[in-house]
């Protein structure tokens, strides 16, 4: 964390709710999505395999061509001859999976064929004509079926459907199990989910013969990395490929890796004369868009009688469907947070990664945090209520206390600040905790059946990218960093142009008012490039809308450019006026002589003079006031088994819900929600807020109502949002968020992440409240979604959720 | 191929259409308004709503010859001389925009509610836009810049 002395000059805008007017074009209908640009294209749509496992024969695709207005049919063979596979960064099996399917399908959805027409109707007309011969094999669905002897095999080469494999143990876990009076444990299952963003992928790609290279327009929510797989699939430099990433309307995770699409697109873009153009359809999107993987977590705690929980060991098994690409990820990520808010001394993590034939699976919002703190908070709950101890008092005994930090966790994630006890407390008071246990006795007498439920969590962000590589060794990429330029224009105006993009979190508002308050001018002088544009774009590997890296790594490459466009402009004026550096001050976009007000300069005279008057500049200097910075977080820590940490910044939460459970109709209700969630310092705390309710949103839908669910054929069955359910705006409650400042003492703002609190911390919090609600009737909840279908069969028979 | 007039935000429109030709993509790929959104294909998120002959609709459900006649608005046609309608402001006001793809869909069922209702409680507003997904903001914000959308509304006629 930098002194705010030495960053700021003002104090005006930084930490308030300044509107985003940077982006009114939403609100007017101006926003500029792929699907808006205005191209002349080519319409592509994807064959898919019906399948969920088989023998990819003969692909016929005559028919379609035949077609009049059909451009172009390539198959899926075809596709994978003329590029290289797929890159796996976790796991450590062999297994070589390339854009689209080649021998066989692995999934139903998987793209075998991709045609070219002059429409977008056309086009879904041509498709329908290409006939694919397939022979079925035995399918594998669910973790445990994938884990038999005689299971069939996803990738043959791997010759097991276990891609990723591993223990790590940290802390002396024996000991901590030895000196336990008891073991609490539990088998949680989280289901498939996904956050969906409302924008379907959507991309263009267009080849030039002439210079034998392509742009691409994209959705894309991780640019940088793209830009690597997507050159190494093609087989071409970099300097051969051009990617922009227009408006995107909403991301979660759902958007990082959308390149495989974005490969094919090119390869079919070199047959033709035009941009073609993929805009996904929702069926597509649900189908096979990627999903986050539905997971079995085996959790046990050593514990004392006086709830002190002394080590935890867990085994983590991911369903990752058929991706290698991010197969493992889950597993690892976990580290971030496995012991949660509390001080736990020793852990043990048996990882599994495991493939089926479901869908490819991608980092969704939290990603594998949400099922670690729903499991470690349900059981702190359920370890309570076997203590007949409270549940917040099992929590005030094992919190990492706010004179602890920072803290380093026993596999070496270090949380640099928080007071967790602080959090609770205020959301006690917030929630009326006092009373609520008299209220629901009361209650029950009458036979309604509410329940209160506790969830403390952390919320990491700015990810360490290079544990990916924990057990695969030799990491790609690590540790995390971001570009900016920064430029003062003839005006002495600002304008930004940033390495990443954004989903709809509203950067160019969070980088005016720092620069606002850094420059001593109004954030309306401030611009930013929202597109990227890679051949303009000060982007790194790393770049990306993910992790909550904004906060901390974008914004420290604006200010760290903003620092240089500050010092030139001081060097100038310094020139100019003939007042030394250390004298001069800045107000209201002018430079000044503290000791004699009338030398004075406006930044447009600044920059007339860096731009036009340039004889009037010292001898040797450089003219012109554009500065790029790139910057890295430096607290990473080298991949390594022992010591390593997987993400930067350690927000926190505290959710408190009360629920009321229809037993009739297995309905649940939201009576009370509390949110209490310390992100360190807040740029913006209108967005600070949107985000922290929208991503608990993100929760109550995983909890109540969302699941892709497949038959024991491995088809999946819900592919629109009329049977694979969001959340609206009937049925919530009104979230009361509260706000902590612990500042962040390695990010240059003192910021953390704030993106996916909600999403982490919410699950436990409503799991709790339900199995409280339902304590009459001895039910348990130990999975996700709990739907009132599963309400009801538990109240009546299996006494499970 | 059939023939369709229609009058949208004001202008009128005279084009040639495939009888299959939805009315979103008639309005996005046709009339060149990419203000309506597609999200779902299946009329459940309400990224497509335009106003036909005053009613909110979800244009990804209609067929572009059903409007033949019509009097279409849609998210392009609610500024006046450059200033932004109420519901807008209040949309900005309250940060009930996020990534901005619902928000033309939001913003016109929201104008449709205050049409009717001068001063919507809250459950009146959340029954409203239950025909509109945002993935986003979680809705809150967006109901309290429907209901700031009200007080603007009602300073403005008063």
């Amino acid at each position: 964390m930098l002194n705010f002395d030495e960053i700021f000059v003002t104090r005006n805008w930084f930490g308030k709710p300044v509107r985003r007017d940077k982006d009114a074009r939403f609100v007017r209908g101006e926003g500029s999505y792929t699907d808006d640009l205005p191209m002349d294209c080519l319409y592509a749509a994807f064959v898919r395999s019906p399948y969920p496992h088989a023998r990819l024969g003969n692909i016929d695709t005559s028919k379609a061509a035949a077609l009049k207005g059909v451009r172009a049919v390539v198959t899926g063979p075809e596709v994978a001859a003329a590029t290289k596979p797929v890159g796996a960064r976790a796991i450590t099996r062999p297994a070589v999976q390339h854009v689209m399917a080649t021998k066989k399908v692995r999934y139903v959805g998987e793209p075998v064929a991709i045609v070219v027409a002059n429409d977008r109707y056309l086009v879904e007309d041509a498709a329908e004509l290409i006939e694919v011969d397939y022979e079925p094999l035995r399918v594998v669905v669910e973790i445990d079926d994938a884990m038999k002897k005689d299971a069939p095999l996803v990738f043959d080469e791997a010759e097991t459907n276990v891609l990723l494999h591993d223990t790590l143990t940290h802390g002396d876990i024996e000991q901590a199990f030895r000196d336990a009076d008891f073991v609490m444990q539990e088998q949680f299952r989280v289901q498939r989910f996904s956050s969906t963003p409302l924008e379907n992928w959507a991309m263009i790609a267009k080849y030039e013969k002439s210079t034998d290279s392509y742009t691409v327009w994209a959705n894309d929510q991780q640019p940088g990395r793209s830009i690597v797989n997507l050159c190494n699939a093609l087989g071409i430099p970099a300097n051969r490929l051009r990617l922009i990433v227009p408006d995107s309307g909403g991301g979660f995770g759902i958007k990082l890796a959308i390149w495989p699409y974005m490969v094919s697109l090119c390869v079919v873009a070199r047959k033709v004369d035009k941009p073609v153009k993929w805009i996904q359809t929702r069926r597509e999107h649900l189908l096979a868009g990627t999903h986050t993987p539905d997971c079995i977590l085996d959790l046990e705690l050593a514990m004392k009688k006086d709830g002190q929980v002394l080590g935890l060991r867990m085994r983590d098994r991911q369903n990752d469907g058929s991706f290698v690409h991010t197969a493992g990820i889950y597993n690892l990520i976990k580290f971030a947070n496995i012991v949660g808010c509390y001080n736990i001394k020793a852990t043990q993590a048996e990882m599994m990664s495991i493939v089926t034939n479901k869908a490819p699976t991608v980092q969704n919002r939290g990603v594998g945090k949400p099922a670690m703190m729903f499991s470690l908070e349900r059981l702190m709950h359920r370890a309570a209520v076997q203590l007949g101890m409270d549940p917040a008092e099992i929590r005030f005994r094992n919190f990492i206390q706010p004179e602890q930090m920072p803290h380093t966790t026993p596999s070496g994630e270090i949380y640099e600040s928080g007071n967790y006890p602080e959090c609770l407390r205020i959301a006690l008071e917030q929630i009326g905790y006092k009373d609520l246990k008299a209220q629901q006795e009361t209650l029950r007498k009458q036979g309604t059946y509410i329940g209160i439920g506790l969830s403390a969590s952390i919320e990491p962000g700015t990810s360490n990218l290079g544990y990916y590589y924990t057990s695969r060794g030799t990491p790609e990429y690590m540790g995390n960093a971001e570009g900016a330029i920064v430029s003062m224009d003839y005006d002495g105006n600002i304008n930004v142009l940033l390495g990443s993009v954004e989903e709809g979190q509203g950067h160019a508002t969070s980088v005016s008012q720092v620069i606002a308050d850094m420059l001593a001018i109004t954030p309306d002088r401030v611009t930013m490039n929202q597109q990227l544009d890679s051949v303009m774009s000060p982007f790194m590997g790393h770049s990306g809308c993910y992790s909550n890296r904004f906060n901390d790594v974008e914004m420290g490459a604006v200010i760290m450019a903003t620092k240089k466009i500050r010092d030139k402009v001081l060097k100038i004026a310094s020139h100019r006026l003939g007042v030394p550096v250390a004298d001069l001050r800045f107000r209201d976009g002018t430079v000044y002589s503290e000791k004699d007000a009338g030398k004075t300069l406006t930044f447009k005279e600044v920059a007339t003079l860096a731009y036009k008057q340039v004889l009037l500049l010292p001898v040797g200097f450089e003219p012109g006031l554009k500065e790029v910075a790139f910057y890295k977080n430096d607290i990473a820590k080298l991949p390594n088994k022992t010591d390593f940490n997987v993400q930067m910044t350690h927000a926190n939460s505290l959710h408190a819900t009360v629920v009321e459970v229809d037993p009739a109709t297995g309905m649940i209700r939201f009576r009370k929600y509390v949110i209490v969630h310390d992100c360190g310092r807040q740029i913006n705390p209108g967005i600070v807020e949107g985000m922290s309710i929208g991503s608990t949103v993100h929760g109550v839908g995983t909890v109540l109502l969302e699941e892709f669910i497949y038959d024991e054929n491995g088809q999946i069955l819900t592919t629109s949002f009329v049977d694979y359910m969001k959340p609206l705006a009937v049925g919530l409650p009104r979230f009361e968020v509260s706000h902590m400042e612990s500042p962040c003492t390695t990010s240059l703002l003192g910021t953390k992440a704030v993106g996916e609190g909600g999403a982490i911390g919410s699950l436990a919090a409503i799991g709790n409240a339900v199995e409280d609600a339902l304590t009459p009737f001895g039910v348990k909840v130990t999975s996700l979604p709990i739907t009132p279908e599963k309400v009801l069969r538990a109240i009546r028979e299996t006494k499970v959720i | 191929m059939h023939k369709i007039s229609v009058k949208i935000n004001g202008n009128a429109y005279e084009e040639e259409v495939e009888s299959r030709l939805l009315l979103v993509h008639f309005l996005r790929d046709k009339v060149n308004l990419k203000g309506t959104h597609v999200g779902c294909d299946t009329g459940n998120c309400g990224a497509c709503t335009v106003f036909l002959n005053g009613k909110p609709i979800k244009s990804c459900n209609m067929l572009a010859v059903q409007a033949d006649g019509a009097e279409l608005t849609t998210i392009e046609g609610l500024e006046r001389d450059g200033a932004l309608h109420p519901v807008q402001e209040a949309f900005l006001d309250k940060f009930a925009i996020q990534c901005g793809y619902c928000t033309p869909g939001m913003v016109l069922s929201a104008l449709a509610l205050l049409q009717s209702n001068r001063r919507p409680n809250e459950e009146e507003i959340r029954e409203a836009i239950e025909g509109n997904i945002c993935m986003c903001t979680g809705y809150q914000q967006i109901v309290d810049a429907v209901a700031h959308a009200a007080d603007l509304m009602g300073q403005s006629r008063s």
